[in-house]
């Protein structure tokens, strides 16, 4: 790596079979992905398709094997990327491995450039139903989505929801047998009115909510919004702060969350913790010193106490 | 007390049809409860098992973060005791260990577990070993019985270099290569309740001896115990006593660790180990414990290093042409490459389709053609058998 320089990562994930190598292997027989850097292969997966190298473009790419997952350290990926003088480096990564420990082991401007999420059209339905937390793992911060094989003639509409209810960012595209692409384009209206002078948001919701302002914070930028909520007070807060949000559950019981967000009030002391409400509060993307950096901070203009939600945890449907 | 079988395997192993064939085929007449803690692609039809009488029951925490141990003992023993059934089958995620299962299950006093099956995609269980690690190890390690699917899907050689890295993985597991289309549910009910090849070797071992010594002596209630003069079998797999006699005599010390067992024609003491219990007979000496001896191997080889017989035996997916094998048979007869082979028998799926059953005796070659069996089987026995040549021979890795 060249000093004061990032390091670029292009990162594939998916499970086996679902068309990684032979993406990565096409990749690198492309001319316009190759101007001669060195590059390091990292595999985490051994599938059934092999690479070849001799049809790469790029002739300056050093395979290497993480076989277990122990073998994701800091000192490990530095001393392979030394090895080969690597100025990017490509990652097909194993479906049944979590990201964290990967983005974890990322050594000092290593730098996602790119995440590609890959898919057998044909089995990740069932996938999902039966790993929802690997899959989810992986789509929440990948750009694309290629559902391959894909059949002509299926609904396209519940390979959608599975990557929308982890990412309204990733771009979906559904390739073919005969290798022809589309792209979803698919709208899904918000269940609220981000226009509206006040935007109401649903008791069931606040998931969705949380997820797109985390997504887009500045889209909500001066807006005002009402929403039921829970109140926590807290010592380490900044002063004239509570935090408002709900428990969100993404999976299944085991990844329970709370989502909150920080909301400035001179009176914010009177608010009783761990109590319901309903808020009303205007949004500003600034920097708050409870999250450490710029995000949506709410400013209280009214509140009134409530009964608990009748589902107290906020899912995605 | 309720039987439970349980169906492990990665998604898309085939979990469901194999489920799914022995309720229709082998399960008739007892009273069933299907648990399922997989979503599956193919749901087991509703109606169906409602026709046939069978409680189906959901456990849909389908998700590999959720530990099912606790919550799944609760729910077996309430399962229990609103239907209680004769058969529990559980199907668990694809991605769940079976021995999590296993020791939920054990947890259940009313329950008993019958059988432990992971089923495997033939063409993809090279690819799953490699990358997918502990669960797929687990699955594969903790069952009595490997059931390979799609076995017809894939070439010859990739199925036994399938074969070959299960056995490894799990040399005591039975074993099912025939494509399931080819088996009644009944066969495959067989295979989980007993392990083939051993049984199969103590009934050639059983044949052979009482060839040669003319004494028959009645089994008692217990189907490990086999008693003759010349052979004598061990079974330790739990605490009931076991009682071996031989036609001369036969002592038996108070001491446990101490049981003698002394044969007709020759007496042969062994103190190798003050645990192991001594068994003598004169032509055959065959020790079996349930664990961590000599079965970690790739094959059922039992014999003391101070004793020159024994046996062999070997699953295998190999096909065979008539002539090949009839060939591979009269090659026996060379003692100095294979050792003094006295009986070979087995079945082997020949290459035509069909299933040869083979006996061997020096000089005389039987092939006949029958049914499909649920994988190809070699048992030979013999005196310095040369193991390793013999696997050669049979082209088994």
């Amino acid at each position: 790596m060249r000093k004061g320089q990032d390091m670029p990562v292009y990162l594939f994930t998916g499970f086996l079979e679902a068309g990684k190598t032979r993406f990565i292997q096409e990749t690198l027989e492309d001319k316009r992905f190759s101007n001669g850097e060195k590059t390091l292969l990292l595999l985490c997966e051994e599938g059934e398709e092999e690479y070849e190298p001799d049809e790469f473009v790029c002739k300056t790419v050093t395979i290497r094997t993480i076989e277990d997952q122990t073998e994701l350290t800091k000192e490990n990926l530095l001393r392979l990327a030394r090895e080969c003088d690597a100025e990017r480096v490509i990652i097909e990564y194993n479906g049944m491995w979590m990201l964290d420990p990967l983005y974890t082991a990322f050594p000092e401007g290593w730098m996602v450039y790119q995440e590609f999420f890959f898919a057998d059209a044909n089995t990740i339905l069932l996938y999902n139903e039966n790993m929802r937390q690997l899959v989810y793992d992986k789509l929440k911060s990948c750009e694309l989505v290629v559902f391959n094989r894909f059949r002509p003639g299926t609904d396209k509409m519940p390979y959608h929801k599975l990557v929308r209810a982890a990412s309204r960012r990733a771009d979906i595209a559904y390739e073919y047998a005969d290798g022809k692409v589309e792209y979803d384009d698919i709208v899904d209206p918000l269940p609220f009115d981000v226009d509206a002078p006040i935007i109401e948001i649903g008791d069931d919701d606040y998931a969705v909510w949380y997820r797109d302002i985390s997504e887009e914070p500045k889209k909500y930028e001066g807006k005002t919004v009402r929403f039921k909520c829970l109140a926590l007070l807290r010592q380490k807060l900044p002063a004239e702060t509570f935090v408002v949000g709900r428990h969100v559950m993404t999976c299944c019981v085991q990844d329970i969350q709370f989502a909150g967000l920080v909301c400035q009030w001179k009176d914010a002391a009177s608010v009783q913790d761990n109590s319901w409400m309903i808020l009303t509060a205007k949004i500003n993307f600034k920097f708050n010193r409870a999250y450490g950096k710029r995000g949506p901070v709410l400013t209280w203009i009214s509140s009134e106490p409530a009964e608990a939600p009748e589902q107290p945890v906020a899912t995605f449907y | 007390m309720t039987q439970i079988d349980i169906f492990s395997g990665f998604l898309g192993a085939g979990k469901t049809t194999l489920i799914r064939k022995l309720i229709q085929e082998a399960y008739q007449g007892e009273k069933l409860v299907l648990i399922e803690n997989e979503f599956g692609d193919i749901a087991i039809d509703g109606g169906f098992l409602q026709d046939a009488g069978i409680q189906i029951t959901e456990m849909n925490s389908g998700c590999i973060c959720c530990t099912l141990v606790g919550d799944f003992t609760k729910a077996l023993k309430q399962v229990i005791e609103q239907y209680a059934p004769d058969r529990i089958l559980i199907e668990p995620s694809g991605v769940g260990k079976l021995s999590d299962v296993a020791k939920a299950v054990e947890r259940v006093e009313e329950a008993k577990i019958g059988s432990e099956v992971t089923v495997v995609d033939a063409g993809k269980a090279k690819m799953y070993a490699r990358n997918f690690g502990e669960f797929f190890d687990d699955q594969v390690k903790s069952c009595d019985l490997l059931v390979l699917s799609r076995t017809d899907t894939v070439p010859e050689k990739k199925l036994q270099e399938a074969v070959a890295l299960l056995k490894e993985m799990n040399p005591e597991a039975g074993l099912i290569t025939t494509p399931w289309a080819e088996l009644s549910g009944e066969q495959i009910l067989d295979a989980m309740r007993d392990n083939g090849l051993r049984a199969e070797m103590e009934a050639l071992k059983e044949e052979h001896e009482h060839e040669h010594c003319h004494h028959h002596h009645h089994d008692h209630d217990d189907d490990d115990d086999h008693e003759c003069c010349h052979h004598h079998h061990h079974d330790h797999d739990d605490d009931d006593e076991d009682d071996h006699e031989c036609c001369h005599h036969h002592h038996d010390h108070d001491d446990e660790d101490e049981d003698e067992h002394e044969c007709c024609h020759h007496h042969h003491h062994d103190h190798d180990d003050d645990d192991e219990d001594e068994h003598e007979c004169c032509h055959h000496h065959h020790h079996e414990h349930d664990e961590d001896d000599e079965h970690d191997h790739d094959h059922h080889h039992h014999h003391h290093a101070d004793e020159i017989f024994g046996s062999w035996g070997m699953e295998t997916a190999r096909k065979f042409t008539e002539a090949e094998l009839r060939g591979k048979l009269q090659a026996l007869s060379d003692e100095e490459k294979y050792g003094t082979i006295l009986r070979a028998k087995g079945i082997v799926n020949a290459s035509d389709g069909d299933w040869l059953y083979f006996d061997y005796v020096p000089e005389e070659i039987d092939i006949r053609r029958g049914s499909a069996a649920v994988t190809g089987r070699f048992c030979v026995i013999g005196a310095h058998i040369r193991e390793d040549a013999l696997k050669e021979l049979f082209e088994i890795a």
